[in-house]
């Protein structure tokens, strides 16, 4: 998986009749997460099914590595099953008739599929699925099914994985830990992914690089303001909601996503509330300045 | 009349003979059922509509159009007959096997409205993640779309099998009444019928009916338990 990346731009046609529009998009990724962020309807899902080769652009070129899946100009149109990219749709798509371990083994070449081959065995014991081996997915929570639907698309080592929203069916209480499994697993499997989300949070949580869809295109999300401070304490997160503030000629603004990056001894004296003083300096990265 | 009544033949044959024609017909209908509901279900091509309709027709047809299309089609003079006539020596004009053809494609509408309704029904999810992990259009058919939509595909090869059984009019028409031949239950009934022999009629009127209803029943709750589930 050393050549995966993903480089793409294409033309897709999204929606039907009179909400019909073209979207333009335009994709890139080393390694990583790629985080597909914007209102419903604006064509994500849309764009990872052109990715798996379900949907066909209009026009352009996908990349991934050293092959080309698509390209308008040459004619090439890599079928979906040839394309080794798993697609986990938002609802997970599980094969209803038949159980978790023939679920993950589902991709496997004909000789390998086996519920106890090896790599399907290693994917239930690294996802915590051992004990549902034999389960039914109409018995799974939602949190179980995205696991399934996990191991099942990386049982066949694809050089990409596309996850559509892969929390909309998951209560909220379950959320963060789902995520923190998805996190985690893909970076131990060291797979690119490209995640779609209509949710801010959600989005910021999970990647570094976000793609913003809005009105027909696809738009790199603005870098971040950087805030700097005395002992170089870092504040990072998107700028959302602006109210007035406290005293005239001040702002509040609602941040998102936010992180922040501080020395190990401040760190440790965290707890609870937090207030922050912060010397701001609008632009480049501050200098650090003894304190 | 009275020599059709007296012809030698026992009380037995004519429920094997039915039997045997209704297997014979789902055995030809089955893959052709099923091929058409896949085409029918997802190819989209100019004139589709015109086969639907076309595909539903034996449905609404007199069963005596049906029988005369296939004796001036299938039988000795027509074209396809004396071509399977004279390259395979078969006959299927006043044959059982003519039965099983006349039965089949009264059957056949029954099946491909079924299963095609069960395929469409399959989640478009489902065939993409089967695509995403490297299944092809055949792989992809026989192990998602088929399996996904099999409780509604076994609905309408019992709903078929239960019209093959019970085929009459074109059956007449096109492999006759010949007992010890062609004599299936439900022509049986009607020479009884109007041979005046009730009780024949009537042993054969309750076997149908009580197929007919054991294998529509176990339809229905087949249907019912593919809903719940």
């Amino acid at each position: 998986m050393k050549d995966a990346a993903l480089e793409a731009r294409f033309q897709l046609e999204v929606g039907r009749g009179e909400d019909a529009f073209r979207l333009e998009a335009e994709l890139a990724l080393d390694r990583g997460v790629l985080v597909l962020f914007g209102p419903s309807g604006s064509g994500k899902s849309l764009t990872v099914q052109a990715l798996a080769g379900l949907v066909r652009p209009v026009r352009g070129h996908i990349r991934l590595g050293s092959r080309t899946l698509f390209d308008s100009d040459a004619r090439t149109h890599v079928p979906a099953h040839d394309r080794r990219i798993g697609y986990v749709p938002q609802n997970h798509g599980l094969f209803p008739f038949c159980d978790v371990s023939a679920n993950v083994a589902f991709g496997l070449p004909r000789r390998d599929r086996r519920r106890d081959h090896p790599r399907v065995r290693a994917l239930l014991e690294e996802l915590k699925l051992e004990h549902l081996a034999h389960a039914r997915p109409a018995t799974l929570s939602g949190g179980e099914r995205q696991r399934v639907a996990l191991a099942r698309a990386l049982a066949v080592e694809p050089a990409l994985l596309l996850l559509d929203e892969p929390f909309a069916s998951i209560d909220a209480d379950g959320r963060a830990e789902v995520r923190d499994v998805l996190r985690a697993t893909l970076e131990r499997h060291g797979t690119p992914a490209v995640f779609v989300t209509h949710d801010r949070d959600e989005a910021a949580s999970l990647g570094r690089r976000i793609v913003r869809f809005e009105r027909g295109r696809t738009l790199p999300a603005a870098p971040p303001t950087v805030l700097g401070a005395r002992r170089r304490v870092r504040l990072r997160g998107r700028a959302g909601e602006r109210t007035a503030g406290d005293a005239p000629g001040r702002s509040v603004v609602r941040l998102e996503g936010v992180e922040l990056e501080l020395p190990d001894d401040l760190a440790a004296d965290l707890d609870g509330a937090l207030e922050l003083d912060l010397d701001a300096r609008h632009g480049d990265a501050p200098e650090d300045e003894p304190a | 009349m009275h020599a059709l009544a007296a012809a030698p033949t026992d009380d037995a044959f004519p429920v094997w003979l039915s039997l045997r024609v209704a297997f014979t017909a789902m055995l030809f209908v089955t893959p052709i059922g099923i091929l058409l509901a896949r085409l029918q279900a997802h190819a989209r091509y100019p004139g589709r509509a015109f086969v639907d309709a076309l595909i539903l027709l034996p449905l609404v047809l007199p069963p005596s159009v049906i029988g005369w299309y296939l004796a001036v089609g299938l039988g000795t003079r027509g074209t396809i007959g004396a071509w399977l006539e004279r390259w395979f020596d078969v006959r299927l004009i006043w044959t059982p096997a003519g039965a099983a053809v006349a039965a089949g494609t009264v059957a056949l509408p029954l099946l491909v409205k079924t299963a095609q309704a069960a395929l469409e029904a399959v989640p478009r999810d489902l065939e993409r993640v089967g695509q995403s992990l490297g299944l092809g259009p055949l792989a992809l058919f026989f192990r998602v779309s088929l399996p996904s939509a099999w409780p509604g595909i076994a609905v309408g090869l019992i709903l078929a099998f239960a019209r093959a059984i019970g085929e009459f009019g074109a059956t007449l028409m096109f492999a006759g009444n010949t007992p010890g031949r062609t004599n299936t239950m439900p022509l049986e009934i009607y020479a009884a019928f109007q041979a005046g022999e009730d009780d024949r009629a009537f042993l054969y009127v309750m076997l149908l009916t009580s197929i007919s209803l054991g294998v529509v029943f176990f339809a229905t709750v087949l249907a019912g338990r593919r809903r719940s589930a």
